[in-house]
């Protein structure tokens, strides 16, 4: 506050409007880009609805050769691999939000909450490298071999280094945990010590109280897998690098490859222009990409003004 | 409900917060049934002997106690004494009302006993819940809106209502820390007669700096001063006849603190 209020008195003096009008310009500019992204978007995207019409999102095709484009593998992989994320980083952040708040002595809560918080920093490149090399191969191993394996007939088999749809969402669960912890966490340290001893004043077990606890911050809790499971669907080195890329059609076979919008976009942009609707489909593709994250932002802000 | 509360003795109690002790001795005697109040200046320990007697202490990773607190016979701090099973006994009212805000009326006041497993049916809950929010001289203002978040009601009601959660667990003595001092005077009043009548089904240990409340609805007052007890006595003793200095200065507002 202070070095800013230094910087206006001293460039603007008297001259205050002139602060404000350049605030006001490069939040115009803000609106302004974000408006030239999505009529881009629609504009280049819309070809591909002519040309494919409803079908473009309800079949599985991807050939340029064919100039065919159905991408219902890719939005399945998408919506399957979110929702797989979402359910374990649901668990994992709820879990260690509880532990840290809850269960670990004062000096160590600090330690752990910069250790989770530092792992969200972390590039995904390189959650991407762990995951190929280190993630995959053992859930790859694991699924392989029984009682997992078992279910191959029904929910296929993975690829080389165990590249998989679950492999994928297992990884974007960890890249999303962080955050959301860190959420959870701070609303439960949030609440107020006389609730804690109005809970326990009622003879309430430790784990009565924390569970009534996560029930007062639902709306909280709520908003933060929200968020990540945005985070989830958006996300594109570090799936890339997991998931397979392997067109598949039944994309409910989480043990087999697949992909993912933001993963087949990442695939398939640089030999794009070869072909002639191939651009329009990947402008398409992030149509809807935008379109999802939209839906989520719309939906958290929502539940978090009724909350 | 029998008409007995329990009686509450407390012997030699220590506590430390880390390194400073904060209670350094205090022995009290509480009969059942009367509304035995701890009084004395902002910082000198009330509230922390009000939660040394449910265990609430132990909340404060910090605080250590020494001493002993006999509730109706039962060592609170003994080997196999249960901390739930004295707070079930002794119910507890805070500075802040704090009923959880976004909760209902209706559940706020079940929450003890639903999850204590007090009552065998709806209908026994139900009557239990209506039998604490009349006790605590809210059910005529909240019957027709049960359903309401908490956080919806006045200061004062919210008050109430904290009394009446505390009630729906059928203690036998309840501890209550400031509750008026961040209410306007009609709740205040309203919640000082409601004292008053509680120690016909239970003992109240109230904690007040405000000598004037005191007065008012007190059997017995005990006078705290920098973590000891200074003087205790019947009410009427105490305000008008005190042995020592200090409560002489601090009841007729001459304590420079």
């Amino acid at each position: 506050m202070g070095a800013l209020r230094l910087f206006e008195r001293s460039l603007f003096k008297k001259n205050r409007e002139y602060f404000f009008l350049l605030l006001a310009l490069a939040n115009i500019a803000i609106v302004f880009i974000v408006i030239t992204i999505n009529l881009v978007l629609a504009g280049q995207g819309v070809r591909i609805f002519i040309k494919e019409g409803l079908s473009f999102i309800t079949t599985s095709a991807w050939s340029g050769v064919k100039e065919s484009y159905g991408i219902l593998f890719a939005l399945g992989g998408t919506l399957v691999t979110g929702g797989i994320a979402i359910a374990i980083a649901a668990l994992l952040a709820i879990g260690s939000a509880v532990t840290i708040i809850e269960i670990l002595p004062s000096w160590a809560r600090a330690f752990a909450s910069t250790l989770t918080d530092l792992s969200a920093a972390i590039p995904t490149v390189i959650y991407g490298l762990w995951g190929l090399f280190v993630l995959s191969p053992v859930i790859g191993g694991l699924i392989s071999t029984p009682p997992l394996s078992l279910l191959t007939p029904y929910l296929g088999s993975p690829g080389s280094l165990g590249t998989s749809l679950l492999s994928a969402s297992i990884l974007l669960s960890i890249m999303i945990v962080p955050f959301s912890t860190a959420i959870i966490r701070e609303s439960l340290a949030r609440i107020p010590k006389y609730i804690d001893e109005a809970l326990y004043s009622l003879g309430l077990t430790k784990f009565e109280v924390v569970m009534i606890k996560l029930r007062y911050i639902r709306t909280s809790i709520l908003t933060a897998l929200m968020i990540s499971y945005g985070r989830a669907v958006g996300e594109t080195v570090a799936v890339a690098m997991v998931i397979g890329n392997v067109l598949n059609p039944d994309f409910w076979r989480i043990f087999s490859p697949g992909y993912t919008i933001a993963s087949l976009i990442a695939d398939q942009y640089q030999n794009a222009e070869a072909y002639t609707y191939m651009v329009p489909a990947i402008f398409g593709m992030a149509l809807i990409l935008f379109l999802i994250g939209l839906g989520i932002n719309i939906y958290v802000s929502i539940i978090s003004r009724r909350g | 409900m029998g008409a007995s509360g329990a009686s509450i003795e407390i012997k030699d109690l220590r506590v430390w917060f880390g390194a400073r002790e904060v209670i350094k001795g205090v022995s009290l005697s509480i009969p059942r049934n009367v509304v035995f109040t701890i009084m004395g200046p902002s910082g000198s320990g009330k509230s922390t002997i009000l939660r040394a007697i449910n265990r609430l202490l132990d909340l404060y990773p910090e605080a250590r106690v020494e001493g002993r607190v006999i509730i109706d016979g039962v060592d609170v701090y003994g080997d196999t004494a249960d901390p739930m099973a004295v707070r079930r006994m002794v119910g507890m009212v805070f500075q802040i009302p704090n009923p959880i805000p976004s909760m209902s009326i209706y559940d706020n006041v079940a929450l003890g006993p639903r999850l204590n497993r007090l009552v065998k049916s709806k209908k026994e809950l139900d009557d239990l819940v209506r039998w604490a929010l009349e006790k605590a001289y809210l059910w005529d203002e909240v019957k027709d809106r049960l359903g309401l978040p908490a956080g919806k009601l006045s200061g004062g009601q919210q008050q109430r209502l904290c009394i009446a959660r505390a009630l729906a667990m059928k203690p036998k003595a309840i501890l209550m820390d400031e509750p008026t001092s961040n209410l306007d005077p009609v709740g205040t009043a309203r919640i000082e007669s409601l004292i008053t009548e509680l120690k016909e089904i239970l003992t109240v240990v109230l904690v007040t700096h405000n000598t004037f409340q005191a007065s008012r609805v007190s059997d017995y007052v005990a006078f705290i001063y920098d973590g000891r007890l200074i003087e205790v006595g019947p009410s009427s003793k105490i305000f008008t006849r005190p042995e020592n200095e200090l409560t002489e200065k601090y009841i007729t507002g001459r304590m420079v603190a």
